[in-house]
């Protein structure tokens, strides 16, 4: 549960937490739709395309964290594990699978 | 995982020039069309006379009051709480005092409410036509064969969505009709939309849908003053802390490692 | 760093103003390029529409107003009116500026003035308007006049926080301490993690305790040390918070130390108002304002990168505080 004084000495603003998680799911959006043209041109199927994502997505985590965030994720981001590692795993996922089958029937038709 | 039996239909180039382009294409464009139409209809909030403005900003004063009472003295608090709560009971504060007393208004005979509902209306429908539209469109041509397969495999049950009027038994999960290409770009244009539209854009629905179920349309049906006696008591059930309590020792234990 | 042309150049200092102003002609011809010139059907495809956008508008106009450069001013708000339209309140709030600003003299201001109360007349609820109508009374030395539009214009929209800091400021003027805090301690209710508006607080209660003497002293003094400190917590490295803390600190160690007797009951307990700070935590506060004066001003001389954006008069003032500080010493 939440301090209720420990919010008031420190706060959180709202615009502020909802322009960060639009920058992130902005450029996870847009790295989602070019991994998915990746593993459509390579012809990757069901596990390891996904696990092309999964790995895809660690790399950009922590890009974001080196260089968005500055190594400090606890300034960004109010529950770093959440908002920044975890949570936007799947954010990106219906791009993948979209630019993923588009690539992938192409390449192979 | 494939099996021995993995199954290969050899398709023609040309479905996709004929079939999955002009899908993804008119998606792309009933996207930017509801984004336009949604800005279109969004009817600019109406001007209200000035004692409403009055009623609703002073209750927004004592709602600021009761968030951000930390901010203030004890002695100051105090005062501004004892003079809302007094305020507020003598319905100083109400857009129309002779009204006092009457009851809950009908939503329904109230325009602004009246109002309200046709926005939510418009939003629906601007929603709802396309999405139900193109899904005719596209079991009118292009249902019946399979054009794409799915680079993953997929459990039996998809197979009556996905395969809807192909019909045969045998037939692999991941070889899909039009429809699910449907289904795919329907979630997966996100992107797509904040590149061209900018990222504060109104195209997809499914983002649309987590906005407007925020919104209560029956907020304000309420009797004015029954809101402000409410408010009144919020108020005085408020336990007093002040924030610059012990801020020169916070401030010293934060600092004392950067200098 | 942030960009200027997106912050408000009321607050920024007469060299970014001009510097800004002379950017406007560039930036405006720079909307005009191949992207709006595209005809209107496939315009649609390309969103040329931002906040950021019209908010560039609206600081380049107030800067070039500033400088004195009418003419991009008015192309700037001609823009801002065509998308915006004629009745918007902002507009009309942007037009009612330009007007007063191309006034020659004190007759010219008086129409402006009657202009307002015209369409005040029509539709009392366009709150820019009032606002200008309350500044043009300011600015014409009708300082009482001033003081009752607002307290009018605040009854009937008390959350307004931009009405409430312009009241404090007339009322300060007016040299009515207690009315100026009042006014500020509903900002602070309004936007409670304003830095700049707990800071201002700080600076009316360090005005206001000059005046007083013994125990009163004392409890403003460090009511408005404290809201030095949390205008710190909230915001690092802000210059005037540093400065008015060494301020007070320097103000609270003297009264402290001379008289220890008087002050132990002025924390009147029923009335809930903090104990004084003890003078270590002061003594404390002053070196740390001290130290971080020094290094704010040493790395802003030096040009450092992240620590350019302090204004220069700020600086200034800050280091002729800490020479007065190392002058009592060598004495």
């Amino acid at each position: 549960m939440l301090d209720e004084r420990e919010l008031a000495t420190r706060p959180i603003v709202q615009e502020s937490v909802q322009h960060n998680a639009r920058t992130v799911s902005n450029i996870r959006a847009l790295t989602a739709s070019l991994f998915g043209v990746a593993a459509g041109t390579l012809g990757l199927e069901s596990f390891p395309g996904f696990i092309f994502y999964a790995v895809g997505t660690a790399v950009v985590s922590v890009l974001i964290f080196a260089f968005k965030a500055e190594s400090n994720p606890k300034a960004y981001f109010w529950r770093p594990l959440q908002d920044l590692w975890a949570g936007d795993m799947f954010g990106g996922l219906m791009s993948f699978v979209l630019t993923w089958t588009l690539l992938y029937n192409l390449a192979k038709a | 995982m494939a099996g021995a039996a993995e199954q290969q239909i050899h398709r023609d180039p040309a479905l996709f020039y004929w079939i999955l382009l002009p899908i993804t294409v008119v998606m792309v464009l009933t996207g930017i069309l509801r984004h336009y139409l949604s800005t279109l209809l969004q009817t600019a909030p109406k001007r209200l006379p000035l004692p409403k403005i009055r009623e609703q900003r002073s209750l927004l004063r004592s709602a600021n009051l009761r968030m951000n009472y930390a901010q203030i003295s004890p002695a100051a608090f105090q005062k501004r709480r004892e003079w809302w709560i007094e305020s507020a009971r003598d319905g100083k504060f109400l857009a129309d005092p002779d009204a006092r007393g009457k009851g809950k208004p009908n939503p329904m005979s109230d325009p602004a409410m009246m109002e309200g509902m046709m926005g939510m209306m418009k939003g629906n429908v601007a929603m709802m036509v396309p999405q139900s539209l193109i899904m005719g469109w596209i079991n009118a041509f292009f249902s019946g064969y399979v054009i794409m397969k799915l680079p993953f495999p997929l459990t039996p049950q998809f197979k009556q969505m996905l395969q809807a009027g192909v019909g045969t038994r045998d037939l692999d999960v991941r070889w899909v009709s039009s429809l699910s290409w449907y289904f795919l770009t329907l979630f997966g244009l996100q992107p797509v939309y904040n590149f061209i539209l900018g990222s504060n854009n109104a195209a997809n629905q499914v983002t649309q849908q987590m906005a407007q179920s925020q919104v209560n349309p029956m907020g304000g049906a309420e009797d004015p003053e029954k809101i402000f006696n409410a408010e009144a008591e919020n108020l005085e059930v408020v336990e007093h802390y002040y924030i610059l309590d012990g801020v020169e020792d916070r401030l010293l234990e934060r600092l004392q490692g950067t200098v | 760093m942030a960009n200027p042309l997106l912050e408000a150049p009321t607050n920024s200092s007469p060299a970014t103003a001009i510097d800004l102003s002379q950017k406007a002609s560039t930036f405006i011809n720079s909307q005009s390029s191949w992207l709006s010139a595209i005809p209107y059907p496939l315009s649609l495809f390309i969103n040329t529409e931002s906040q950021e956008k019209w908010q560039t508008y609206e600081n380049l106009f107030l800067a070039c107003l500033r400088t004195g450069d009418d003419n991009t001013a008015y192309a700037c708000l001609e823009s801002l009116t065509n998308r915006f339209g004629k009745g918007n309140d902002r507009i009309l709030g942007l037009q009612g500026l330009y007007k007063e600003s191309t006034a020659k003299n004190d007759s010219e201001l008086a129409e402006v003035l009657k202009e307002y109360e015209e369409i005040l007349k029509n539709d009392p609820t366009i709150f820019s308007i009032r606002k200008r109508r309350a500044a043009v009374l300011r600015s014409m030395g009708r300082t009482s006049d001033a003081v009752t539009a607002l307290t009018n214009l605040l009854d009937q929209s008390p959350t307004d926080a931009e009405a409430w800091s312009e009241l404090a400021d007339l009322y300060l003027m007016l040299g009515s301490y207690e009315q100026a805090i009042f006014c500020l301690e509903e900002v602070v209710l309004v936007m409670p993690n304003s830095w700049n508006m707990q800071a201002r607080t700080g600076e009316v209660l360090y005005l206001s305790s000059e005046k007083l003497e013994g125990a009163d002293q004392l409890r403003l003094l460090s009511e408005s040390m404290r809201r030095y400190c949390r205008s710190l917590e909230l915001c690092d490295d802000y210059l005037r918070g540093y400065y008015g803390l060494k301020l007070t600190t320097d103000r609270l160690l003297e009264l402290l130390s001379t008289g220890k007797k008087s002050q132990q009951s002025s924390s009147d307990p029923v009335k809930g108002d903090l104990a004084p700070p003890s003078i270590d935590a002061v003594k404390k506060l002053n070196e740390l304002a001290t130290s971080k004066l020094t290094e704010i001003v040493r790395r802003s001389k030096s040009g450092e990168k992240g620590w350019d954006g302090y204004s220069e008069a700020e600086i200034i003032a800050a280091r002729e505080l800490l020479d007065r500080g190392t002058q009592k010493i060598e004495r």
